[in-house]
């Protein structure tokens, strides 16, 4: 599915990245942890092509196809999906407007055929109901003026509309009560299958008690540092990140 | 010498107004007042760049031209319906090269009872009208030589009487058709006169020119809202790149009465906008929208003039636009608030997006406040697409066209919004989503 080997990147000519390797193969779940500035989101955000992140070395290899040489929008159509840690208000664009264009622009990629309006409708009305959401939401402008919960769970919406295969979630439990948190995790779970990967970057070990990962990663300092299983999470909330600060330390 | 020049070409206009006597003759009271405006201009020069009220807006381009009186000729009944807004129920006025073409037309016998029109000698030569006449007895003396010219040449001005408590439903729609291979001059005039308690709607439409040769229009709209009256006022402005406007509208409330515009720019090689609004009596409403959305060379000013002369006045002025390629655009939004005009509130906001390196937009709004108790605000602002906004649509599967396009729409969409006909707003949006893509 995808394949990660010495990725390095910078921001504005600092390296955050300095070797990352990973391979995600179809139907896992890869956790992704490590204290405030260890490269995460950097991680995510590289993956999903945004432009301020510059990859100076290293290859990502998605489904057999350079990732990083497709564009934004391609990335896509070819099924890789963000979900957001600060998903961007717009205002005037409507969520039915934004969701139908969007899956649209998806089916048209892959050369389905269009949604008619009323196939449409029905297809997202099937979802909101599936994460409990109000569909008087649909007439708002695209995340404007949403509480922190309710951006995340437009997140998952568009995440369960676009069925992706590689879907990253980028801190998506940060800053979520229980009940938010839960619904996350009931998005994720209900979309595991064995040809869809997942990788969760989290601060925090909490996500990862709903949404069980195949495997942890610790990142820090632009390196992942420890690999395992579910059960160095629960070593991670125990213990904190201090322990792996140390032992890099002594190690460097 | 600039004003040598500037005389001279007033001098083409004024030989023009000698050939257009020859063709016709109005009514006396017409006449005698158009002959004034005439002997008027004669004494005028147009205005420079060194005038401050122009100081963004050359006319040289369009008065420096040899202009011809516009050819009455007419089109087909096809060519109208097609150019129909869609599901508008109207009632329909149709000019082809500024001259009005009844059998084109809604025919009276179905103008809404409540509603009277008139043609303007007609409406002159009538005991009914004192304001009509002081207010053409005023353009005639005007100080903006536009306004001087439109009043002596106009001869196809329509005065329209909103009867006492009336609601006409369906809006009256002004469609402006040109045609044919000659440069011509139009000066389009429209009057009207809400009575008390009144509801009207009115759009002028200016509609694309088929063919690359210029025409310029002069046009002149007056409206007085008696009270308690209610005017939606549209003006849709969609001509080719080659076209010429210069427009003067000015608009009298009196109390309790609710005026709104709608102007839209999308055509236009030199589009100048005057939008006054004088609020002679208390508790009135006013709100001012306006979409520009050009490229090329394209140049479109706006200029309005929001004057609170009495206490306890609302206005409010939303005017946004998109500029890219060479274009440029301007926005002057004065608002005056005089000593005895407490307790108003009056906001004013302008909002641009500058899309290409060598696009121009001017924005000078200005707040004269006279009054210690009053709300006024007023915001412009000059910006590109949000960036973050555009890779949020991608991430999503939208190609990037389609994403710049989507915001662009939405940024406009928010003024689009405000017109209370569903068709024409359905309409609008269609010509602004037609012209983002064909960028």
């Amino acid at each position: 599915m995808l394949s990660i080997k010495n990725l390095h990147a910078s921001v504005e000519g600092n390296e955050i990245l300095k070797g990352i390797n990973l391979e995600v193969n179809p139907g896992e779940v890869h956790a992704i942890m490590g204290p405030n500035g260890s490269g995460k989101s950097t991680l995510a955000n590289v993956l999903a092509g945004r432009e301020e992140y510059e990859v100076t070395e290293g290859s990502v290899i998605y489904k057999g196809e350079d990732l990083l040489e497709m564009d934004v929008d391609e990335r896509a159509h070819a099924g890789v999906f963000l979900a957001f840690q600060y998903p961007v208000e717009i205002p005037g664009v409507s969520m039915a407007t934004f969701l139908k264009e969007a899956i649209n622009a998806n089916r048209r990629a892959r050369g389905q055929q269009e949604l008619s309006p009323v196939e449409m409708l029905k297809f997202i009305r099937s979802k909101t109901k599936l994460l409990g959401m109000d569909e008087q939401m649909l007439k708002r402008s695209l995340n404007e003026g949403f509480s922190g919960g309710e951006k995340k769970r437009n997140e998952m919406l568009q995440m369960a509309l676009l069925e992706p295969s590689l879907a990253i979630l980028d801190e998506t439990d940060s800053g979520l009560d229980i009940d938010a948190l839960k619904v996350v995790a009931d998005s994720v779970n209900a979309l595991r299958s064995p040809d869809r990967s997942f990788i969760v970057v989290t601060h925090y070990q909490r996500l990862l008690n709903y949404i069980v990962p195949d495997f942890v990663h610790v990142l820090f300092n632009g390196r992942i540092v420890k690999s395992g299983g579910k059960e160095l999470a629960l070593q991670l909330e125990e213990k904190g990140y201090d322990w792996i600060k140390e032992e890099n330390a002594v190690a460097g | 010498m600039p004003t040598a020049i500037a005389s001279e070409h007033i001098g083409h206009f004024i030989e023009l107004y000698e050939k257009a006597k020859a063709l016709s003759s109005p009514a006396p009271k017409l006449a005698a007042l158009q002959d004034k405006a005439a002997a008027h201009l004669e004494e005028m020069r147009f205005p420079t760049r060194r005038d401050e009220d122009w100081k963004y807006t050359s006319v040289r381009q369009i008065v420096s031209q040899n202009w011809a009186l516009g050819k009455a000729t007419t089109l087909s009944p096809e060519h109208i319906e097609n150019a129909a807004i869609k599901d508008l129920d109207d009632i329909r006025f149709v000019f082809v090269n500024g001259q009005f073409v009844p059998a084109l037309s809604t025919p009276a016998s179905q103008w809404p009872q409540g509603l009277t029109i008139k043609s303007l000698a007609d409406a002159l030569e009538g005991e009914d009208s004192e304001w009509l006449s002081a207010k053409l007895e005023a353009h005639a003396m005007h100080d903006n030589p536009f306004v001087v010219m439109n009043t002596a040449f106009g001869q196809n001005g329509w005065y329209m009487e909103v009867q006492k408590g009336a609601v006409i439903e369906k809006p009256v729609h002004l469609m402006m058709f040109s045609t044919g291979e000659e440069a011509f001059v139009q000066f389009p005039q429209l009057w009207v006169h809400a009575q008390t308690g009144s509801e009207f709607s009115v759009m002028e439409h200016y509609l694309p020119k088929e063919g690359n040769t210029p025409h310029f229009t002069c046009a002149v709209s007056c409206l007085r809202l008696e009270a308690n009256a209610h005017v939606h006022h549209y003006r849709l402005q969609r001509e080719s790149d080659t076209a010429f406007q210069i427009n003067f509208c000015e608009v009298e409330q009196e109390r309790d009465s609710v005026y709104s515009s709608y102007a839209t720019d999308l055509g236009g090689a030199i589009v100048r906008n005057n939008q006054n609004v004088l609020l002679e009596q208390s508790n009135t409403e006013t709100h001012l929208n306006g979409i520009y959305l050009i490229n090329g060379e394209q140049h479109v000013d706006n200029q309005t003039f929001m004057d609170h002369a009495v206490p306890h006045c609302n206005s409010n002025e939303l005017y946004k636009g998109i500029v890219t390629g060479k274009a440029r655009g301007v926005f002057n939004g004065k608002v005056l608030v005089r000593p005895d005009a407490q307790k108003t509130n009056a906001f004013q906001q302008n909002s641009t997006l500058l899309l290409s390196p060598d696009a121009i937009m001017d924005a000078k709004p200005q707040l004269e406040i006279f009054a210690d108790d009053v709300k006024c605000s007023h915001g412009a602002t000059i910006g590109q697409l949000d960036e973050s906004a555009v890779f949020y649509l991608r991430s999503r599967g939208l190609p990037l066209r389609e994403a710049r396009t989507l915001l662009q729409f939405a940024f406009l969409g928010e003024v689009i919004s405000n017109m209370p006909h569903e068709p024409v707003r359905n309409f609008v949006e269609k010509l602004v989503h037609d012209k983002l893509y064909n960028h």
